[in-house]
């Protein structure tokens, strides 16, 4: 039988050295916040600047990814409501937005349409996305911008936008580490295909209606972000079932299965994002000689990405968002980072810090940066 | 020559503007086509069942038309009321098929005379939902009707519909390559859920325009 790999705690300096290229690249992004006039967007860049670099070197200390990742994760699916609702009601009073504002451009982006713009822009070049797709002064949130940065981390990361970039997902990940343990333990896996089916149906229906249909119909973050003002029994409609699948599927189902069950069952990005799984360097695999079959990996697996059949496969499924919480808990080092191409189980933890610095560099630049921004607001009512 | 010209005419519009016909029609048909691991064979019966569905919708919703007086500028209420209860049956129908898609040999079975009880839907579902899906206002289908209204008669608008119908399916026939996809089991999996998912969005139009009827 094969002995277990033990990548084991790495001194602080050898860490701290580790940590160094995060530092610096981080500095480089506060650097702007930091020469800001003002205690509050100063103090924000340090705390956030702070608690990114803290959590990188507890990263390379404790050889554990899952846990300090989800730290970061969850403060950004927290405090990212709060600074996009804060601007909203600077910018226009309220939360929701009206027709007439929809039509002129002024709904900021959001990467959750992107998959349903791809039909309608091939087929008659229009961009059903009612936003604009340069920055404006009454709509900050550019469509142009935001399908930039997501591309870009997903050449790099992959499925990793999920665990990295999404400033949702941390807010079920939160309310699923709230619970100490699941109460509802056994999921139908057939409901693993729903994300798929909801893809198909939204991208197909987007084509013929020529609008984002998930973002109008299905969004439960729009109960946490903007939704169209209430007008009609349509829009109380839409209200109710933005509201309802926010209570279902990001609070109440987390809080029992200790699962991402909104991105599990019902994302259309998440599916869409599992496509481009193949073009991250770094992935997951399974030691099939090593394995015991213990199911801790399938158990804490967030997203439902391990089976007993994937065990087998040596491989999570294409669902696999590169938490890590599969290595981290693994007894016997079974599951672990590999770098496509070389032979699985070879350089585990080579293959973890190329990912967690691509994946750290994106997570800093584009979530730090919320987090600071929402900080610097709070701040600003105490300072 | 006269009559030639205008069913050319028929056909042309069909041709351009069949992949708006195509675009409308795709979130039933692609789930349709997928959601059974057909042969090619299979495929192409359930491609022809569909279009024909689609056509006695074309011809139907044009007859009726015809006799509501020449026009398809229905009132708005009847119009509400026409596509709520079309969504409904659609949503009826979907949710329908769905499910006995799902039927297991063994649940076809009634328990104690152990008689297979046969699907209900699953040879003609294909049809029906290209009928109901056939009763739409998209707009190459307003502008045929719109046409055809200034035909001699009856007869002649309901054949043009039919060219109409034929230039149009021109653009549905790749979508017999769908047939390929039988060869991984999750996609039927998936097309069976995207079915349940449309029979909730067509529940979901219906209530808005029954409800928006009732509301005033």
């Amino acid at each position: 039988m094969a002995e277990p790999l033990s990548t084991g705690r790495r001194s602080f300096w050898r860490s701290s050295l580790l940590t160094l290229p995060v530092l610096l690249w981080s500095m480089l992004m506060f650097s702007r916040a930091l020469a800001q006039p003002g205690l509050a967007p100063k103090l924000a860049a340090f705390i956030t600047l702070a608690f990114v670099v803290i959590l990188f070197h507890q990263m390379m200390r404790t050889a554990e990814t899952n846990r300090w990742r989800r730290y970061f994760f969850v403060a950004l699916g927290f405090l990212f409501p709060i600074g996009f609702v804060w601007d909203l009601i600077a910018l226009r009073g309220s939360m929701s937005i009206p027709v007439e504002r929809m039509i002129s451009g002024d709904t900021p982006f959001c990467f959750l349409a992107i998959p349903m713009m791809i039909l309608p822009a091939a087929l008659t070049k229009t961009v059903i996305f009612p936003g604009s797709i340069l920055p404006t002064a009454s709509n900050p949130h550019a469509i142009a911008a935001m399908v930039s940065l997501w591309l870009v981390a997903t050449l790099a990361l992959g499925k990793g936008w999920c665990a990295y970039g999404c400033f949702f997902g941390g807010i079920e990940e939160g309310f699923a580490s709230f619970a100490k343990k699941p109460r509802i333990k056994r999921l139908d896996p057939r409901w693993r295909w729903m994300p798929w089916a909801v893809l198909a149906a939204v991208v197909l229906l987007s084509a013929v209606i020529v609008e984002p249909v998930y973002c109008s119909w299905l969004c439960p973050f729009k109960a946490v972000t903007e939704y169209p003002q209430v007008r009609s029994l349509e829009t109380a409609a839409q209200a109710g079932i933005f509201i309802s699948l926010f209570l279902g599927l990001v609070i109440v189902l987390p809080l029992l299965t200790k699962k991402r069950t909104q991105c599990s069952f019902l994302c259309p990005f998440g599916a869409f994002q599992s496509i481009f799984s193949k073009t991250s360097a770094v992935d997951v695999r399974i030691d099939t000689a090593r394995c015991v079959p213990c199911n801790l990996c399938e158990n804490n697996c967030p997203t439902l990405s391990i089976d007993r059949d994937a065990v087998k496969a040596g491989r999570p499924m294409m669902s696999c968002m590169r938490c890590g919480a599969c290595v981290d808990i693994c007894p016997r080092d079974a599951a672990v980072w590999h770098i496509k191409g070389t032979a699985p189980g070879a350089g585990g933890e080579r293959a973890r810090l190329l990912h967690l610095y691509a994946a750290w560099a994106f997570a800093v630049m584009f979530g730090g940066s919320i987090i600071a921004n929402t900080l610097s607001k709070l701040i600003g009512l105490v300072v | 020559m006269h009559a030639a010209g205008f069913f050319a005419e028929a056909l042309m519009l069909g041709v351009s503007s069949g992949p708006a016909c195509l675009a409308s029609c795709g979130p039933v048909l692609v789930p349709v086509l997928t959601a059974e691991r057909r042969t090619a064979r299979g495929t192409g019966v359930a491609l022809a069942g569909f279009l024909s569905g689609r056509l006695g919708g074309y011809l139907l919703f044009a007859s009726i038309a015809w006799f509501a007086g020449h026009s398809l500028e229905v009132a708005p209420r009847a119009r509400g009321l026409v596509f709520g209860l079309a969504g409904l049956a659609m949503a009826v129908l979907l949710a329908v098929y769905a499910r006995e898609l799902g039927r297991t040999p063994e649940d076809a079975r009634c328990g104690a005379c152990r008689v297979t009880r046969p699907r209900s839907l699953a040879g003609s579902a294909p049809a029906l939902l290209g009928l109901v899906s056939g009763i739409s206002l998209c707009p190459p289908f307003l502008a045929a009707g719109v046409r055809a209204t200034q035909g001699p008669g009856l007869a002649a608008a309901l054949a043009f519909f039919a060219c109409f119908f034929v230039g149009t399916s021109v653009w549905f026939l790749p979508s017999l390559g769908l047939g390929l996809l039988r060869r991984w089991a999750e996609v039927a999996v998936v097309a069976r859920l995207v079915l349940f998912v449309l029979a909730g969005y067509y529940a979901y139009l219906a209530f808005i325009l029954l409800g928006g009827l009732l509301h005033g």
